[in-house]
């Protein structure tokens, strides 16, 4: 029988073995490569990453900079502007097009298409027209999400029964009153959802920009230090990435089970 | 002579309208689903509304609730008190409750704010609650209360903070009735509400329909309006007898020739009579009606039997 259920605590070696396998995979790896070449940089012994660490969190007096701090502050900014403003604009376009045939004849055409358009190859396009710096990392963010996560909003609002909307009329609501208060609370989770499965692209349009026009920033210092075979920085800054990925995805998730407790059980 | 014994009728003893549909018709392209539809329904009355599969039950429901306006013809709900003229109906709304089959609650409420929901859309609006947060604050404490006692009502105290999916089918109608019922709605209308329901719960729930026409009864007796007034549609002639006490047989098997049409215009009403009445707590014997039960098979359903439609002026039912 396949998909045989195992002890917990089965699950938890296994779990612990891979990631110890792993790391001593590595280990064994850089080890070999320091044989060859004891300067070698690309894979970093475990003191070279530790000094990479150091070397990331330490002011630097003559810079005036502090790469970590200064990298988190830019990217993150850049992310949640971005996000924020794709989150806002997906909801009010997908339940205006969910609720309104003529946004929707309007409205579903482009979004469709330009949901289909790699954000990251129309970055040259972004840059001529709204130049460098802050206004380009946050076009780039909303133009690569916005559309789809729209369409996964208005998808949701036509999924609403028939029935809910005529039952809310029938409990004396007005036409505003259905969209805020049966429509958008309806729609909440699964907006919710889309911006978590979202911040993975999000995050992949950001640091491809980064990595091509940034001055700072996550991307810019991990194309800098790879460039220098710095690996010492750039693995930990890819660590720290992930780690982020992770946090985010069980902070929203832990959030839409919060405020919609009801939603997983529909589906 | 002018009748100098003044009639000692109370308000209730006189026949109230709540609903009146007039020469109601309907197609969909060339297929005629309803015929110059009369039905006059008297504040008070469980009408249980009956018919072959396709006989636009549905149809004339969705005309009743009027999220499908019928092609011709118009539906008018009358208001408890006489001196409010009645209204006719051209979309959902607050004067008519609905309990659908499925899809009955919202997802995202509890049983009590799927009750409380229905006083905090009627009685205020969004700009209160965004503006006047205080005086908000304060409805919502007695709406809350409000759906309380009215979930307590149907016997669902202990299920007040539960979310539709964690109830069982019979719990989700008990809280969309009162859903319905915590409105005062003119009248409610019930699209086959337990028909996804087992035989138990089913009865369960018609003795809670039985146990609002008892109050409509008491009411009566004491020289008041009922407060209560149904229509349920049904596949299930039991249902309809038991829980109704006037039964609407819609069907499209009538003698239409004999109206001079020269094609089928639609289901009409072919059946309208008074059924027992039975109260919640009596024992549920379906053998009493045994012979209602035949004749409506046969003047309903049976696709050969072609009597003439009721007449449309026929049908302001007294009270049975």
């Amino acid at each position: 029988m396949i998909r045989r259920p195992i002890a917990s605590t089965t699950r938890i070696i296994l779990g612990l073995l891979s990631v110890a396998l792993m790391l001593a995979g590595y280990s064994w790896l850089s080890y070999r490569q320091h044989q060859k070449n004891p300067k070698d940089t690309t894979i970093p012994n475990w003191s070279q990453l530790s000094e990479g660490v150091q070397r990331s969190i330490q002011w630097n007096e003559r810079l005036e900079d502090r790469w970590l701090t200064d990298d988190a502050r830019a990217t993150l900014t850049r992310l949640f502007a971005g996000l924020g403003l794709a989150v806002v604009g997906s909801c009010v376009l997908g339940i205006a097009m969910g609720c309104s045939q003529s946004v929707e004849a309007f409205l579903a055409p482009p979004l469709s298409f330009l949901a289909k358009v790699p954000a990251t190859a129309v970055i040259a396009v972004f840059m001529a027209l709204v130049g460098l710096g802050m206004k380009m990392y946050f076009t780039m963010i909303v133009f690569g999400i916005l559309p789809s996560m729209a369409i996964t909003v208005y998808q949701s609002v036509k999924a609403f029964p028939d029935e809910l909307q005529y039952k809310a009329y029938t409990l004396g609501a007005s036409h505003m009153e259905v969209v805020c208060n049966v429509i958008f609370p309806y729609v909440l989770p699964k907006l919710l959802e889309a911006t978590r499965l979202m911040i993975g692209p999000a995050m992949v349009y950001l640091i491809a920009a980064e990595m091509l026009f940034g001055d700072v920033g996550f991307g810019y210092r991990i194309r800098i230090q790879s460039k220098l075979l710095n690996m010492g920085v750039v693995y930990p800054y890819l660590a720290l990435l992930a780690g982020f990925g992770f946090l985010m995805d069980s902070l929203l998730n832990a959030l839409q089970k919060k405020i919609a407790p009801w939603f997983d059980a529909q589906h | 002579m002018p009748n100098t014994d003044a009639p000692m009728t109370t308000v209730a003893s006189q026949p109230h309208i709540a609903l009146e549909c007039r020469s109601l018709s309907h197609w969909f392209g060339s297929k005629r689903v309803l015929h110059d539809i009369h039905l006059t329904i008297q504040r008070g009355q469980f009408v249980s509304l009956v018919g072959p599969s396709g006989c636009g039950k549905s149809t004339l429901l969705r005309a009743i609730v009027g999220t499908h306006l019928p092609n011709e013809g118009v539906v008018q709900v009358h208001a408890k008190e006489a001196s409010i003229p009645p209204s006719p109906v051209q979309g959902p709304g607050r004067d008519r409750g609905i309990v659908y089959q499925h899809y009955s609650l919202f997802p995202f409420l509890t049983a009590l704010e799927n009750v409380a929901i229905g006083l905090k859309l009627d009685q205020t609006t969004l700009a209160d609650r965004l503006f006047r947060w205080g005086h908000w604050k304060r409805s919502r404490k007695g709406h809350l209360e409000e759906a309380a006692a009215m979930l307590e009502r149907v016997k669902l105290k202990d299920a007040m903070h539960l979310y539709p999916h964690e109830m069982s089918g019979g719990m989700r109608q008990r809280v969309a009735i009162a859903q319905a019922l915590v409105m005062k709605p003119e009248i409610i209308l019930l699209d086959e509400p337990f028909g996804a329901l087992d035989e138990a719960t089913r009865e369960e729930l018609q003795k809670a329909l039985l146990e609002l026409y008892e109050e409509n009864q008491q009411a009566k007796a004491a020289g008041q309006l009922p407060d209560y007034t149904l229509i349920i549609v049904t596949h299930e002639l039991n249902e309809a007898i038991y829980v109704g006490d006037r039964l609407i047989g819609l069907s499209q098997y009538w003698d239409w020739k004999a109206e001079g049409h020269s094609a089928h215009p639609g289901a009409s009403i072919v059946y309208d009579q008074p059924t027992p009445i039975f109260e919640p707590h009596s024992v549920r014997d379906f053998e009493i009606f045994e012979h209602q039960r035949a004749a409506v098979r046969q003047e309903v359903f049976h696709p050969n039997h072609l009597q003439p439609r009721i007449a449309p002026d026929s049908n302001t039912h007294p009270e049975a």
